[in-house]
């Protein structure tokens, strides 16, 4: 971007904005005010169970699907309405959606055709994308003979040759497997970082979320959960919907005695949380990398390992302790049957406030 | 012997599959015509099928309605699809529902709704409502082929184009119609082998003269098939396997050409099933060429057309074929036939004016009901100059339908008797009531229908053939049970046939029948019996809201010359009461005396409470 001061106060400004976009399927509300402003050339991805609502989202950003009610602002205009071949956006597709009667150039020159490029531009374009997404001399081949990692290549390379300002993608990893999802998260990124593209991501992985995203927006039930970079959405969870999507969590039921003590499992533990009252019941998140395991008696409780597991870098143990099945990690392995002791620094003990009821169990940011 | 046990199974199965079809491919060059012998190798079948005016027209038919109707079904039936698919899963299921329930119902129900509702809204019966009823069948067809293909589809390349900038009508041709393309040309020879295929549908909506393969097939039937129509059932056979043969080619093309690009990679490259558009294209104007080409062939057939055409419809087999094209050269009309098996088969399409026929043949009691109703034009007598060959003795009878002669000219008549054959009876016959004696038990054939049967038994009683007194009905009715015992079998048509092959000794059968008995089996004789019988007239009419009067005229007239009459006569072996060829009609068979004569009836419409009061007694009779 350059120096004039225009261009600089665009990259401040937000390049889509979402207001109070509402929608329903046969009776069922799927999106419910949802709000939400995207920054140029942010990699933002919405985080969620599926149904949570935020393929419809995408899908109402790309344009395919017409919110009930609200806004959708793009560089300050309203594109609610707009056809989704009028956008300046583009799509990578959950299936790839690459068509299958046409070879590999032909796929990603589809866009460039329509909007009337010269033959040569459009070579050029090809070489360029294909170079990008590594798949140099691939123009020929026919797109249904390719493995699935090269066929999302070849789908983001379609998107992105038509420049657009905007790119979505659905769930695009989410049929490939685990080492070639990896290979294509750092991908995207380079890709992102080289094109200087505004991305928005929707996936139900967590990992995926957190690898690449400049922000994590993380959805439940049409509602906004949590928002924040990946650190501030793994460290400090807002609530146990949160806490429990994202990574592995122990979550428990505890009392904040006064400031800085709660009660769990009848033990009292310290901890750095003040302001929510005397003898109030909230929810306690304890990640299981932060237990620490000791010999009976040097920690707060002490307990059994009932499993053991070796899940690679460390152990995946399970302690009854208190009455209460704990999730611990440790690079030590302690076998099933010792006696153990467990103990967590008052800075690894997450308080959130309980929610009043079931409903509220999806609490929007908003309140 | 497990391994000869697949052989022969597998031999039988194509024994069973092809076995017919080699029938009839190997009788279409039989020379002879016989269906068993064969009398040496020939193309003349085929010869005299291109000849066929006929022939070649209804193919035209058929083909172009084929086509038209796949076409048209095809582009409506993929809109159709793309609706479909935009709406929710409930709202398509019902639709699908409502879309296979035509799929299932009977072709005879299909055939007579379509019908009903031509005629529900005043349209007559023409080629357009062939071909509509054609499309209005294959559209169901053609929707269940291209539906499985959207479903595939899911719509996600759709919207990938839509994304990449194409309007919904571009991405609608670039990327889905290439992928449902399968579909609709499986839908397209699916409806197009459907058409073809179709008779019952045809049958209930073709105008008049309009004729497809089956349709002609089937009127033929009736009159005899001849060798010809093996032949052109040969070359649909074998039109057809072309025709798969070519989408074969043509897909397994598509896929060859996918493989070389790809071979160059390690990659298997799927092979691509199916055809592509440019394949199904060249299809479908190959198609198209080759129906209009035989159109025109068709076309360049047909003689002078100057003076328009003239629609007749008449009784299976009873004009000379070689007549008409006679009729065409003199007069420079053109003569559309359709062919009827009974009076009650013809008598709604003209009630109901579902074609528009010119001229009729219809025989004296249907002319009697068909007066009185309305529905004929009156003759004008001056353009008719050769009734004067009409032989007196006929007029009586006529006055009996049609009183003064106004409304009908007679074609043929004849009267109901008795053949005998001599080698099997002793005595002369001259009474039906040699039809009650015991010593004929087993040998007796007595027609299969209501009115026939009671001129029989109320001659022989004395009353009349068109009596509505019950008491005189009920004491018919006994007298006819009294001698079912006797009965060898109850026959009309065929009794004929019986008699030549030595089946019984007596038969009652119309006159017209007896010269052609007498030729294949010298020892029967024929005789009205004492009592008195019914002597029959077919005649021609014009009806009312005639299209071509003129023509129809002209086509009464031509019957009615000598050298016309003469002709006919040879052909049909039926009694034409013409003077000029009194020489040929001369003996008692087929020009009854006027002894005989004056103790005949001619059959009268009785009414539709006379028609009951008969059913209820020929139940009573039939069922006992």
């Amino acid at each position: 971007m350059g120096q004039h001061p225009a261009e600089f106060l665009k990259m401040s400004m937000a390049l889509i904005e979402l207001f109070d976009l509402s929608k329903s399927y046969d009776g069922e509300l799927v999106l419910d005010e949802f709000q939400l402003s995207i920054k140029e050339n942010e990699f933002i991805t919405l985080l969620g169970p599926s149904g949570c609502g935020k393929t419809t989202t995408l899908r109402i950003v790309g344009g395919f699907t017409t919110p009930d009610t609200g806004k959708v602002i793009f560089e300050g205009k309203d594109i609610t309405d707009l056809a989704p071949n009028k956008r300046q956006i583009n799509t990578v597709f959950q299936k790839y959606a690459l068509f299958p009667h046409m070879n590999v150039a032909e796929n990603i020159a589809f866009g460039l055709k329509i909007s009337g490029k010269t033959q040569s531009y459009i070579n050029d374009k090809i070489k360029y994308a294909l170079k990008l997404v590594n798949l140099s001399g691939y123009e020929k081949r026919d797109p249904m003979s390719l493995s699935g990692g090269q066929q999302q290549r070849i789908a983001i390379a379609r998107a992105i040759v038509n420049e657009p300002k905007m790119l979505l993608l659905d769930e695009p990893l989410g049929a490939l497997d685990l080492k070639m999802r990896q290979d294509m998260q750092y991908e995207l990124i380079r890709l992102k970082n080289e094109l200087g593209i505004t991305f928005l991501y929707v996936t139900h992985d967590q990992e995926e979320a957190l690898t690449m995203s400049d922000k994590v927006v993380v959805m439940n039930q049409g509602y906004i959960q949590q928002m924040g970079t990946p650190e501030e959405i793994y460290n400090e969870p807002e609530n146990a919907f949160v806490a429990d999507f994202i990574g592995d969590s122990n979550i428990l039921d505890g009392i904040m005695m006064e400031d800085r003590v709660v009660k769990i499992c009848d033990h009292i533990f310290p901890c750095i949380d003040e302001g929510f009252g005397v003898k109030k019941p909230v929810d306690v998140v304890i990640r299981p990398e932060d237990i620490i395991i000791g010999k009976p008696g040097a920690g707060i409780m002490n307990g059994t390992v009932t499993s053991n597991v070796f899940i690679g870098v460390h152990y995946e143990m399970c302690i009854e302790a208190g009455g209460f099945e704990w999730l611990a990690q440790n690079t030590v392995s302690y076998p099933v049957g010792r006696q153990v002791s467990i103990d967590v620094l008052p800075e690894n003990i997450q308080i959130m406030n309980k929610p009043q009821s079931e409903d509220e169990e999806a609490i929007s940011l908003d309140d | 012997m497990k391994k000869l046990g697949r052989i022969l199974y597998l031999a039988l199965i194509v024994l069973f599959l092809y076995l017919p079809i080699g029938t009839l491919m190997a009788l279409s060059f039989n020379s002879g015509k016989s269906m068993s012998a064969w009398q040496g190798f020939s193309v003349k079948w085929y010869q005299e099928m291109f000849h066929s005016q006929e022939i070649m027209e209804a193919l035209g038919n058929t083909l172009t309605i084929a086509l038209w109707a796949s076409v048209i079904a095809t582009v409506v039936g993929v809109l159709a699809c793309i609706g479909l698919n935009a709406m929710s899963e409930k709202k398509r299921s019902f639709f699908m529902g409502v879309n296979n329930i035509p799929l299932l119902n009977a072709d005879i129900v299909t055939g007579i709704s379509i019908m009903m509702s031509f005629l529900l809204f005043g349209i007559s019966l023409s080629y357009g409502t062939v071909l509509f009823a054609h499309i209005t069948f294959c559209i169901p067809y053609v929707i269940l082929s291209v539906m499985p293909k959207f479903k595939q589809l899911e719509n996600i390349t759709y919207e990938a184009a839509m994304d990449l900038g194409a309007t919904p009508v571009y991405a609608f041709f670039k990327v889905v119609l290439p992928d449902i393309m399968p579909g609709i040309v499986s839908g397209f020879l699916l409806s197009f082998t459907m058409s073809v295929d179709d008779f019952v549908i045809t049958h209930f909506t073709r105008g008049a003269g309009i004729n497809t393969l089956s349709t002609l097939i089937y009127s033929q039937v009736k009159i005899g098939v001849r060798p010809t129509l093996y032949a052109l059932s040969t070359l649909l056979f074998v039109t057809v396997l072309v025709v798969l043969l070519a989408v074969n080619i043509l897909s397994s093309d598509a896929g060859k050409r996918r493989r070389k690009a790809g071979a160059d990679g390690d990659y298997y490259v799927k092979q691509k099933r199916g055809i592509t558009p440019k394949g199904a294209m060249a299809l479908v104007v190959a198609m198209l060429l080759v129906v209009f080409g035989l159109n025109q062939y068709a076309g360049s057939m047909v003689g002078p057309q100057d003076q328009g055409k003239l629609y007749v419809y008449c009784f299976g087999d009873y004009i000379d074929p070689d007549l008409i094209d006679q009729f065409e050269e003199e007069t420079g009309y053109e003569v559309v036939m359709d062919y009827f098996d009974t009076n009650e088969e013809m008598y709604p399409v003209i009630k109901n004016h579902t074609a528009s026929y010119d001229v009729i043949c219809a025989s004296d009691y249907m002319i009697d009901r068909m007066r009185n109703e309305e529905l004929l034009e009156p003759i004008d007598v001056r353009y008719i100059p050769n009734l004067e060959n009409l032989q007196d003795n006929v007029k009586g009878f006529i006055e009996e339908f049609d009183p003064g002669m106004k409304y009908s000219v007679p074609h043929t008549w004849g009267t109901y008797g008795i053949i005998y054959n001599t080698t099997m009876i002793d005595e002369e016959i001259d009474s039906w009531a040699q039809l009650w004696d015991k010593k004929y038990d087993g040998q007796i054939i007595m027609p299969n229908s209501i009115r026939e049967a009671y001129v029989v038994a109320g001659r022989l009683l004395g009353y009349s053939i068109n009596t509505t007194d019950e008491r005189e009905l009920a004491e018919m009715t006994q007298k006819l049970i009294q001698q079912k015992p006797l009965v060898y079998s109850f026959a009309n048509d065929n009794a004929r046939d019986l008699m030549i092959g030595d089946a019984a000794a007596l038969a009652v059968i119309t006159s017209g029948d007896v010269l052609y008995a007498q030729e294949e089996n010298e020892n029967l004789e024929y005789v009205v019996p004492k009592e008195g019988t019914e002597v029959w007239t077919d005649c021609w009419a014009i009806p009312k809201r005639v299209e071509n009067k003129e023509a129809a005229l002209a086509w009464i007239d031509f019957m009615l010359r000598g050298d016309i009459a003469r002709i006919n006569f040879e052909y049909l072996t039926y009694a034409i009461p013409n003077k000029e060829i009194a020489d040929l009609t001369a003996g008692e068979v087929l020009n009854p005396s006027d002894e005989i004569l004056a103790n005949c009836e001619t059959l009268k419409n009785l009414g539709s409470a006379g028609d009951d009061l008969y059913s209820k007694y020929w139940k009573q009779y039939k069922g006992k």
